[in-house]
Parts: C-alpha cells; structure tokens; sequence
C-alpha cells in the first residue's frame, strides 16, 4: 500500500513538473522581453499621459497631450515635412534600386566589384554621410560652390533656402539608402524560377514584354517588403538632418524626429514629446499593417 | 615553505568581505554619519561644452588646480548635447560629474527643478564686491532683479551657479578698413565696410549668423538691444514687436544682410569666424572663442589687423551677455571638493592668472592687471560698463528662443519683413506662454 501511494505520488509530481517545465524554460526569455520591450514602451505610454514641468510635481494630464499636438502648428509642419521627405525619397530609391538589381543581376566582368561598391553608402555611418555632404552643401566653401566658382558663376545656395535644402536632404538619403533598395530587390530577383523567362523568350517576347509581365508582377511581393523596411525607417531619420539643417532654414526639414527632439531635449517638455512619438509610432504600426494586408492582397491574387 | 592560507583568496573570503562592506556601509548610513564627500585626493569631474573661450582654462589653470592639490577630470562634449545629459544626470541623480559649465541661459532650468547645491551655503560670498555684478546675478535662482516665473514669486534667491569665465558680445573689425578705430554705430559698419569692399580689402561689411534658433537671435540680439529694444515686460508679455525692435529686425534681415555673403541664412559660428579669421569680413560681434584666435597667424589670415571694440550703438551700445557660469550637483560625488575648488578658482589670485592666460575673469580686480593675456580683455570690461545684459531668466527661453529663431531666419531668407516676423513671433511667445501657465 504504501509504495502504491508513493508511486501515485512521484506520477503527480512528475506530471505537475511536466506541466511547470515549458513555462520555466520560457521565464527567463520572458522577463528579458518584459524588461526591454514590454516596460520602455509602458514607460513611454505612461509619460506621454504626464504633464512634467520644472519645479513642479508630475501631474497626469490624460490625453491631453495628444489632444494638443493636433493644434501645434509646428508638430503638424513637421510631420507635414516628414510625409513629404519619406514619400519622395523611399519613391526614388524604390525606382532606381530597382533599376540597378536589373542591370546587376547581369553577369560581366567586374560585376561582383560593382555590387560591392553599390553597397558602401549603406554601410556608411549617417553622422559622416552628413558631413560630407555638408562639405558638398556649404555656401561659403563647399564643393559644389567652389566647381561653381571655377566655371565663373557664384556661390551655391543649397542649404540658405528652403526648398534646396530639402531636396538636398533628399538627395543625400537617396544616396545613402537606395543601396538597401537594391540590395533586396537583386536577392528577390536572383530567387525568381527562371522557366517562365525561358518560356518568355522562346516565345518571342521582348525586354519590356518580359519585364511588365512577368518580372514586375512576381516581384511586387519583394517590392512591397523593400518599400515598407524604408518607410518604417525613414520615419526615423535624425542624424543626417541634425548635423546638415537642424531642420532649417525656418522650417523646411524639421522632421518629427527634430522636433521631438527638441521638445523632449531643449525645451525640456518630456511628456509632450512622448506623446508625439507616441503618435508617429502609431502611423508608422498602421503603414505597417496597411503594408502587410496589402501584401496577402497581392499573394492571393 | 611559504604555503599559508591566510593568503589565499577563496570564494568564501570574498563573499564573506562582501557582506561585510556593506553591512558597514549600511551601518554608517542608518547611524546618519556621514559619508565622505571626497574619493581619493581632491578630484573634482568637471563636464564642459567644446568651446574656444575654455582654451586659457584648460591650457593654464588645470596645470595650476593640479598644482594646488586639485586631481581635475575634465570631460568635454558638443554644445548640442551637454543641456539634455547634464539635465538628465542631475535629475535621475546619476552623480555622473562634480561640477558642471553651463552656458548661462540654462540656469533657470536647473533652478527650477531644483538639482543643484546651494552655494552659498557652501560658503561661497555673492555678496563679494569684487564680482563683476551683473555676471555674479546670473548665478541666482530665482532670480534677484527682474521678473520671476510662476511659482517662484516668493522664493528666496539662492546662488547656484557661479560665473566661470565671463564672456560676452564685442565687435572685432578690420583697423585697416576702419582705419578711426571701432566704429561707433550701425550706419559707420556699413558705410566703412562698402568703402573697404570697393577698395577691394574685404569682401563684406558684415558677417553674422543666420541659422534659425539660437544663432540668429544671438546675433540679432545686440543689435535688438541698441536699437532700444526689451524683450517682456514685467509681466512676461513679449514686447520685443515694438517699433525699436521691428526697426532693429527691419535693419537685420535688410540692410545688414545686404552687406553680408549670400548664404548668410545658413551662417553659424565656425562660418562666421571662418569670415573674420580668414580676411572676407570688415566686422562681426562675436563671443570670445574667435577673437582669441584674432593675434595667431596659426588661425588668421589677418593677424595684426583685427581689433576689438564695444558694439556698435543705434541708442545705446549694448551687447549679449553668455557667460560661462558652474554649478555642483545635488549628486556630485565629491561635492565638498567641487566647492574647495569653486573657491580656490574664483580667488582673485586665480581669476587675475585666468585674465593672465587670455580669459575673461569674473572679478572686477581681475580686469586690472598689468598684463592680460588678451587684447579683448580691457575692452570687455569696456563692454561691460557701456552695457552688457543676459537673456531673460525663464526656463522657457530655448522655446521662445526657436519660436522667435524660426521667423527671423523666413524674414532673413525673404531679405525683409523683419517687423512682421517679430509680430508673429510675439504671437506664438504669447500663445506658447499662455499654454505654459505665465498669465
């Protein structure tokens, strides 16, 4: 009798340590998410409720916060700034990746060094892209004024008016990150199964043919997943308008990203500023599932 | 032979030394003895913004401090990030430094929230008449003169904070364009300067900064005050849109950027002084950073002909004040050090070897040595006694600051419409001062 009871009760344990096992073995990766994914973003909901001011007591606001950016005319230029700056830079480095996955998918001599090279913008630290391209910018000694200089004309306004500064600011994302653009879209390409470009050109069928056929419509899948990766990243643009404009001239490239910054840092309005990336951190979640709803969309057709 | 075990170090003996330091430390602690303000020596962690006008400090009173018992860390960083890591390190209490130089503006902030020693208390005398006192004011939060901010109406001023290095707004011009001396007013700076242009010595009468923020209104700011200009009034109401300071922002972005390179707009300091330091520009007001380097044919192209002045006048001749000014941390780890050095530091005896090393000291006697190490130092003081004011003492001034920033720089792009931009400036100080609690 008494090792029968025994024995019930080493199944009992052992069951209940058969249940207890899987979530012992996920507690330690759980506490780890908790206390670096889970509790920064709490922290983060929770200030943006808060009102912190100087010399005062912390005071919970509601949502008073988010109320408010929709009557801050700087927040809604920044952001206005922002949409603008992501939509024709991720617009541009999308074509022409696209274009350069194309001519180096080819095999040719030197194409592997060509591949290399396309790639050296991405890797380069964003901080250093924008000062060189400060030193390209400058008016008083840049380099584009100094060519300009030498074929007799003046100095070069890029980063004095509003409208050549952001293009510029364009510019030298584009250069930075249509490497990535290509850099996804050439692996995409170079998995396509290559029967039906065989089929295709038995068939007869030309480069446009081919191209509007069958290479756009198998990669939009790819496409999509190139655009949506910039987009989300773009949003987050800092370092290069920090050290090139620090939003300016007035306002013309003050991104969210600045000008939370500055309201965060300068002025000191931290719960303010919480809200506001709380708030770009909501669209950017909505572009992102728009993004990926519209890719079973495309899957499924 | 020589096996013992009292020297070997197990796992026990630490864990055992372990417990017992901190059953020591906590002892200490709950007794309410208090723990020694000082680590080793007299360390003193000084955290600095990269500035030109801490070069005489660095180079020749740390070898001094070292000298009189003080084991100085100085740490260094770019002006754009010192305000949001200091203020972070004094409000979480990281005790990350013993003492920091804050660019004066900034002291409202860390009055306001309560995060640094009280100096006084330490035994620091701001009554001392030797303080140049219009510097020595800035150091007191709330302030003594002046305005006060909601919620601090009827606090005691306390001195936080005391004035490091003075420094301040002067003119340098070119003495071979100017050949009579500084020039007196605004109309003599470009009138002198387009007649040095079209002898072909410079290349224009002006150069200031343009970028939006803080910049442009630094180097608007003078010339603002010259014209007659007040910012609030002693209610916090902006009035720097009256008809002084619209003339003076009129004058700005028309004729003084007329006078000036083309892409003005997108000036800060290291192209301006660029301007002076190499030869293209007949005058700008500057900070001291630059004008220490205005004897080095190292760093310009002009050495010799570049002297200083009291800025030019409209009204009356006054300049920015923006000194550098050093607080202690409630969290300093070696608080008492922090104040022995503040002492040692701002002695006559050390602020007459800073005025010997090329600073601007901060005491008055400081001025009258018989050789500073500078050519700005007696026109500074110059300055001084001809008029010299700081930024408004509110914690809010880097937002009004911007908000003000931003449309001078659209008025400057456009070349005109100074009045109107301070118009809707004044707007928008209101609006944000309104939402901050100010009325």
């Amino acid at each position: 009798m008494q090792s029968g009871t025994q024995a019930r009760k080493y199944r009992l344990q052992g069951a209940g340590l058969d249940l207890a096992l899987p979530y012992l073995m996920l507690a330690p990766g759980l506490m780890i998410v908790l206390g670096v994914l889970v509790y920064p973003l709490w922290d983060g909901l929770r200030a943006s409720t808060r009102a912190y001011r100087y010399g005062s007591p912390i005071s919970d606001v509601g949502l008073q916060n988010y109320v408010h950016l929709w009557s801050d005319a700087q927040f809604l230029n920044s952001l206005w700034v922002t949409v603008k700056f992501v939509a024709l830079s991720v617009s541009i480095e999308a074509v022409l990746g696209f274009a350069l996955a194309l001519f180096c998918l080819r095999e040719f001599r030197g194409i592997r060094l060509l591949r290399t090279v396309l790639i050296i913008p991405m890797v380069i630290t964003p901080v250093v892209v924008a000062i060189v391209f400060r030193l390209i910018y400058a008016s008083d000694a840049g380099m584009l004024t100094v060519i300009s200089e030498a074929l007799g004309g003046g100095a070069v306004q890029i980063l004095g008016k509003p409208l050549n500064a952001f293009i510029g600011l364009v510019v030298l994302d584009v250069w930075e990150w249509t490497p990535l653009m290509f850099l996804i879209l050439l692996a995409g390409l170079q998995s396509l199964p290559h029967e039906p470009f065989e089929a295709a050109r038995v068939d007869g069928a030309g480069a446009w043919r081919v191209f509007a056929d069958l290479t756009f419509p198998m990669m939009r899948p790819v496409l999509a997943v190139a655009i949506v990766l910039r987009t989300i990243d773009a949003f987050g643009t800092f370092d290069q308008v920090f050290v090139l404009t620090r939003g300016g001239p007035g306002e013309a490239t003050r991104l969210v990203s600045i000008y939370g910054y500055d309201t965060a840092f300068k002025f000191q309005q931290t719960g303010y500023a919480a809200a506001l990336f709380v708030t770009i951190g909501l669209v950017v979640l909505a572009l992102a599932f728009s993004a990926i709803r519209l890719l079973r969309r495309i899957d499924a057709s | 032979m020589m096996h013992s075990s009292r020297s070997r170090l197990t796992r026990r003996s630490v864990i055992k030394g372990g417990l017992g330091l901190a059953l020591a430390t906590t002892a200490l602690t709950t007794l309410g003895l208090p723990m020694p303000a000082r680590a080793a020596g007299k360390k003193v962690i000084i955290g600095a913004f990269t500035d030109g006008g801490l070069t005489p400090f660095k180079q020749k009173i740390i070898p001094q401090a070292k000298e009189a018992g003080f084991d100085i860390e100085f740490l260094e960083d770019e002006y754009g990030v010192t305000l949001e890591k200091w203020f972070a390190d004094a409000q979480s209490g990281a005790g990350q430094y013993d003492l920091y130089l804050l660019d004066d503006p900034w002291v409202p902030q860390f009055g306001a929230a309560n995060v640094l020693e009280d100096l006084g208390a330490g035994g620091i005398d701001g009554a001392d008449k030797d303080w140049i006192g219009s510097m020595i004011d800035m150091g007191y939060w709330p302030p003594q003169k002046g305005p006060r901010v909601k919620g601090f109406e009827d606090a005691k001023p306390t001195l936080i904070c005391v004035p490091f290095v003075g420094d301040l707004q002067t003119l340098t011009y070119r003495n071979d364009v100017f050949t009579g001396g500084a020039p007196k007013t605004w109309d003599e700076v470009i009138a002198k300067g387009k007649e040095g242009v079209a002898a072909g010595k410079i290349k224009y009468p002006v150069v200031f900064r343009g970028v939006s923020g803080n910049s442009i209104v630094t180097s608007w700011y003078p010339v603002f005050l010259s014209f007659g200009g007040a910012f609030f009034d002693d209610k916090w109401n902006p009035v720097f849109n009256s008809a002084e300071g619209k003339a003076s922002a009129d004058f700005f972005v028309g004729t003084m950027k007329q006078n000036a390179p083309s892409g003005v707009v997108e000036f800060d300091s290291d192209q301006e002084g660029a301007a002076i330091l190499g030869g293209d520009a007949g005058a700008i007001i500057q900070y001291s950073g630059n004008a220490l380097k205005a004897d080095d044919p190292a760093q310009t192209k002009v050495a010799g002909k570049l002297d200083f002045g009291v800025v030019p006048k409209q009204q009356s001749a006054i300049a920015q004040m923006g000194i550098f000014i050093a607080g202690v941390p409630k969290s300093a780890p070696n608080k008492a050090n922090a104040v022995e050095f503040l002492k040692w530091y701002t002695s006559a005896e050390t602020q007459a070897k800073l005025s010997e090393a090329g600073s601007i000291p901060v005491k008055r006697s400081a001025f009258g040595i018989a050789k500073p190490g500078n050519r700005l130092i007696p026109v500074a003081l110059q300055q001084l006694d001809a008029g010299a004011l700081p930024r408004p003492r509110t914690p809010d001034w880097a937002k009004v600051e911007e908000l003000l920033g931003i449309e001078l720089n659209k008025a400057l792009q456009a070349g005109s419409g100074g009045g109107a931009a301070l118009d809707n400036a004044a707007k928008q100080v209101k609006d944000y001062l309104t939402t901050a609690g100010y009325y």
